[in-house]
């Protein structure tokens, strides 16, 4: 599902280069549930913005449900992102002055969808994450966790075969983490869905079928 | 403090360039308004005044009656008046130039001998001055120019000159230069010096004078002088100084004055705005940074002191450029000015002088003032946010309190106020001083409709954001997004919207009024003037003004084939209780069965009959207004005659001045005034008569000495649009402003929301926003700050111009005008303002779409 082939990224900020990913070859099979751990800064963040497509590698080659993410024009490496890959980040998933369907409607409006068929859709996927009752309410009306669902059900709006995760549970107490991670667990096994997730936890690592450990941009080890 | 000023604020000048250049430029280009708007004013301001004191020379005193003019046996009783040392006689004019499109000469005509006790004329290169003048004067065709414009065209000394008088043209022969001093310097160099009975010649001024210059004897008191000779004129003529002479002929640019005053007005308040937003808005952008700052330890006091200094660093390099940059624009202004009183009034001599120091206080005044002003309230803002609030999920409350906000508060306040302002105004002296409470009272209106903005963006934007979605291409999402947007921050957008609303409401009153002044106007022109031909000398000496023409020679008009009747007008400057009016006069008997009078009240014709019989005068709407008198009231005016009392028969409308004229018969008006000259010979034709045939006919006959001027009715019409429009440059001066301003003010908020809103333009294309969309977004959110800038300005502009136009021009000029709404500028100036923002959006637009997500996500 997922190929990096010798992945390679590298920041310039002025006269710097941070050499953020350094040949980085890693292959996630259809419906894996991978996890990446990691001291801060060694890229976590950098490979799964890649795989998603919101940006684009230095070197390498990147292969993303068959594709070369890293030489898509804009629209269509948006078009991908829209329909085929979902997102949870940390913080700040939701746009603030949205209701929390409106959130979940996002997607399926930016991509053309009526609004009727686009509430039903989000309905049944609050639904999902158990959140059909605040539907209505605003993302500062909600908590961390609730927030942190609502971003999942929008990541699952157009069944995407891939999930990125960043920290989903970073911001979370522990219980509150877990729930949100056994909702990932549950899309992964239901649907097949192929979850790539950062984490620093080790309990949240527990979750994946698969650790992979990264250290100053490169792959260190993996535990399977 | 300078050590943070250095890595702080430097580093952020250095990250945001162009923001720091937008707000630098909305400080430098808000100031050039201001200080250009000064220096108009002051060069204005006495421009009349020093030419007749450099004209003056070492008078104390002068005797003059207006364009009335003094009789010539009128000056040995002035001379002789005890206390009188020395008196020069001479009369003035101008002249066109033949040959010389667009030249005009202003003639003084003075007896050379008796006149240097009170001018220092110097000849270049004269032996001695009295031989020079003796020479000169012994020839009758004598000429003196000024070296200046002897060199400007060419003209040499023995050199022919010719000039278009009131007899035909005639050739002058130069005789003699003066070098530029003193009074040759007035008109920049424009002036002819002939000797008295020559320039009265060619004035058609014989057996008249216009000014009798006086010195008095040591010891004697001026005023006294001046009481003894206004008690032996008798109403013949008015003594003054030469500085209050200045002064009463600068009455007459009151109101042009009040009018650009009016327009500096909205200038400044729109220059204001500017500097506010800018300023405000680069800082409400720094919200994260403060932020940041506060959790890196440092206090409020601090920071909020780094903001202000920052502002205040900012403000002032800006105020600098902004003087350099009004200067700049006042010497366009005045050009413009300039040419606007020379069309309605006289020539002036029009120069920006020296900047003053006055004018660098104001320009570093209200930059640095209004910069802390706007830097404060965001500044307090930012700095009570709690340092952690933007690290996490940002939590959307709003800044703005809705009806309880201040704004609010205030807008309400004033909408209240400004009807009260204007419909129970405190008793005041003046129209000028009425006039100040009713501009104030529209200008409370606008900033209560401003301060309102924020709230009406508020439930405005939540009640039509549907509309959006039947735009073709664009989807609920972006409509929505773009509308939550200018909610958001409902004071800094509501500001632009204010800004675009106080512009459009200037260019909208000011279009309004035109419109109606154009409406009024053409519908008096074709009641006051109902003339089949209008014969003048085509010699403009200023403006729409000609060389006045003699009437003997032109009587034979009536002898032309298809002309019925031939009536004489002349108009002519004079006073009435020190104030300037104007006298006008034709002979209502000629012309009675095709005459009509526009009439304020009273019967026309009845009133035309009975001024024909010499029975009375006919006064002016503005007249009536300016000193209290109507019908049946007895005025005494001035006349060369002595005071001579005149019953007012009716009052009429006249839109040709607004100083107040008097209409009379011309055989009372010669009778009195002594004075045949005519401005303008109206000509009624016979039924059936080839218009083009007459005009022929008069041209191949009178044509070439006089360069007669021709118009028809319709010819007529159209110059004076043209010359009421061109009345009007400088107001159009000020609407291009306020429309750069508007578009400045919009793209500069647009920039600062999309900074503000960097994480979710990120989170959006991170979920599949095209960049398209992105775009689609804020050009959505420019389209509706110019839809609601466009209504709410037009609806500000409406009421504005309503009052503007019926009330406050009432009270200034006298004159009641007609309301004409112009409905295709209220259409275009909504259209326009869309449209203007839609493209000021393109930019912003653009650099959102480009934002990087990943930097966008990214949490700090
Ligand atoms: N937009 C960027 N510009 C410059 N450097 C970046 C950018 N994003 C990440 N980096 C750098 O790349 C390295 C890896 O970052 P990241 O992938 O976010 O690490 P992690 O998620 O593992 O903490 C870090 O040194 C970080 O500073
Ligand atoms: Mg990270």
């Amino acid at each position: 599902m997922i190929r990096c082939i010798d992945v390679r990224k590298v920041y310039r900020q002025g006269k710097n280069e941070i050499t953020a990913l350094d040949g980085v070859s890693l292959d996630i099979a259809r419906g894996e549930f991978a996890v990446i751990m990691g001291p801060s800064g060694s890229g976590k963040s950098t490979l799964l913005h890649l795989i998603g497509g919101l940006d684009r590698p230095t070197s390498g080659e990147l292969l993303v449900d068959q594709r070369l993410v890293g030489q898509m024009a804009d629209d269509q490496i948006t078009l991908f992102r829209r329909t085929r890959i979902g997102f949870v980040f940390q913080f700040f998933n939701l746009l603030p002055t949205l209701t929390a369907l409106e959130n979940v409607i996002l997607p399926f409006v930016l991509d053309g969808r009526s609004k009727q068929e686009a509430e039903q859709r989000a309905t049944t996927l609050l639904d999902k994450v158990g959140l059909e009752n605040r539907k209505d309410h605003l993302p500062e009306e909600m908590s961390g966790g609730e927030i942190q669902r609502i971003a999942v059900a929008r990541a699952l709006a157009f069944d995407p075969p891939i999930l990125l995760a960043d920290e989903p549970t970073g911001n979370l107490d522990s219980k509150t983490g877990e729930s949100i991670l056994s909702l990932l667990r549950e899309i992964n096994r239901g649907s097949g869905c192929t979850i790539v997730m950062v984490t620093h936890s080790q309990e949240a690592a527990g979750y994946g079928d698969r650790t992979i450990f990264f250290r100053d941009g490169k792959v260190e080890k993996e535990n399977t | 403090m300078l050590r943070l000023l250095r890595t702080l604020s430097w580093r952020h000048v250095q990250r945001h360039r162009l923001r720091t250049l937008l707000t630098f430029l909305g400080i430098t280009l808000g100031v050039g308004v201001i200080v250009a708007i000064a220096v108009v004013n002051r060069s204005l301001t006495g421009s009349f005044q020093s030419t007749i004191e450099q004209i003056a020379g070492k008078a104390v005193l002068q005797v003059s009656n207006g364009e009335s003019g003094i009789i010539e046996s009128a000056f040995p009783v002035i001379r002789d008046t005890a206390g009188v040392q020395d008196a020069a006689a001479a009369v003035e004019g101008f002249l066109p130039v033949r040959g010389a499109e667009k030249e005009r000469l202003y003639v003084y005509g003075v007896d050379l001998l008796t006149d240097s006790a009170i001018r220092d004329h110097q000849f270049v290169g004269a032996k001695s001055d009295l031989d020079q003048a003796l020479d000169f004067i012994s020839m009758p065709d004598s000429i003196a120019l000024t070296e200046s414009f002897s060199r400007r065209l060419n003209l040499p000394l023995g050199t022919k000159i010719t000039l278009t008088t009131s007899r035909g043209k005639q050739d002058y022969t130069v005789r003699a230069l003066l070098r530029e001093d003193g009074m040759a310097k007035v008109f920049g160099g424009n002036l002819a010096l002939m000797d008295l009975p020559v320039a009265q010649q060619a004035l058609g001024k014989e057996g008249k004078l216009d000014i009798v210059d006086l010195t008095v004897e040591e010891g004697e008191k001026i005023e006294a002088v001046r009481e003894r000779l206004v008690q032996r004129l008798q109403g013949a003529a008015e003594a003054e100084r030469p500085r209050k002479r200045g002064e009463q002929i600068e009455l007459l640019l009151t109101s042009f004055r009040v009018g650009l005053f009016f327009v500096s007005l909205i200038a400044l308040f729109v220059g204001f705005f500017l500097i506010y937003n800018t300023v405000s808005v680069s800082v409400v952008q720094r919200k994260r940074e403060i932020g940041t700052l506060r959790c890196l330890g440092m206090k409020r006091g601090e920071l909020l002191r780094l903001i202000v200094v920052e502002a205040l660093i900012l403000a002032l390099i800006g105020s600098l450029a902004g003087s350099v940059f009004g200067w700049l624009l006042a010497q366009l202004a005045l050009v413009a000015v300039g040419e606007t009183v020379g069309n309605l009034f006289s020539l002036v001599d029009l120069g920006p002088g020296i900047f003053t120091l006055r004018e660098l206080g104001l320009s570093l005044a209200s930059g640095l003032a209004v910069a802390v002003l706007a830097a404060l309230h965001p500044a307090l803002e930012a700095i009570r946010v709690s340092p952690l609030e933007n690290a996490r999920q940002t939590a959307w409350s709003p800044s703005f309190r809705g009806k309880k906000s201040w704004a609010t508060r205030l807008g309400l306040f004033c909408l209240v106020a400004s009807p009260l302002i204007i419909f129970l105004p405190p008793p005041l002296p003046g129209p000028v001083q009425q006039f100040s409470v009713g501009v104030i009272g529209m200008l409370v209106f606008l900033l209560g409709l401003a301060f309102l903005c924020p709230l009406i963006i508020n439930y405005g934007v939540r009640w039509f954001w549907h509309w959006a979605l039947r735009l073709p291409g664009s989807s609920w999402v972006e409509a929505r997004v773009a509308s939550d947007s200018l909610r958001r921050n409902p004071v800094r957008s509501g500001i632009t919207v204010a800004t675009l609303v106080i512009s459009l409401a200037a260019i909208f009153t000011i279009a309004a009024f035109v419109n109606s002044v154009r409406g009024s106007l053409l519908a008096w022109v074709d009641q006051m003037v109902t003339a089949d031909l209008i014969v003048s000398s085509g010699a403009r000496t200023a403006g729409p003004r000609n060389v006045p023409l003699k009437e003997d020679p032109l009587s034979g008009l009536k002898a032309v084939p298809g002309v019925k009747i031939v009536d004489l007008y002349r108009l002519i400057r004079s006073s009435y209780q020190g104030q300037p009016i104007v006298i006008e006069s034709f002979s209502a008997r000629e012309s009675a069965t095709v005459r009509t009078l526009p009439m304020a009240s009273g019967d026309g014709a009845r009133a035309l009959g009975e001024m024909g019989e010499g029975k009375g005068v006919i006064i002016s709407e503005s007249f009536q207004s300016r000193f209290g008198k109507g019908a049946n009231d007895t005025i005494e005016l001035t006349t060369p005659s002595g005071r001579i009392a005149f019953r007012i028969l009716a009052v009429y409308v006249d839109y040709s001045s607004d100083v107040g004229s008097v209409l009379i018969d011309r055989a009372l008006y010669k009778q009195y005034w002594r004075d045949e000259l005519v401005d303008a010979f109206d000509l009624w034709l016979d039924a059936g008569a080839d218009q083009q045939a007459v005009i022929a006919d008069i041209k191949e006959q009178y044509g070439e000495p006089y360069q007669l001027f021709i118009s028809t009715h319709g010819e007529l019409r159209k110059a004076v649009v043209h010359i009421m429009e061109q009345s009007f440059v400088v107001n159009y001066a000020v609407e291009i402003v306020a429309v750069v301003v508007a578009i400045f003010s919009v793209i500069n908020t647009l920039l600062a929301s999309i900074l503000d809103r960097t994480r979710e333009i990120g989170v959006l294309r991170a979920i599949g926003a095209t960049q398209a969309q992105v775009r689609r977004i804020v050009v959505l959110e420019a389209g509706w700050m110019g839809v609601l800038g466009g209504v709410l300005g037009l609806f500000a502009g409406t009421v504005m111009s309503y009052h503007h136009v019926v009330y406050n021009t009432k009270v200034l000029t006298g004159w009641t005008f007609q309301f004409y709404y112009p409905y295709d500028v209220a259409l275009l100036s909504v259209v326009a303002s869309v449209i203007l923002c839609v493209i000021a959006g393109y930019g912003p637009s653009k650099q959102a779409a480009a934002t990087p997500i990943v930097a966008a996500i990214g949490y700090e």
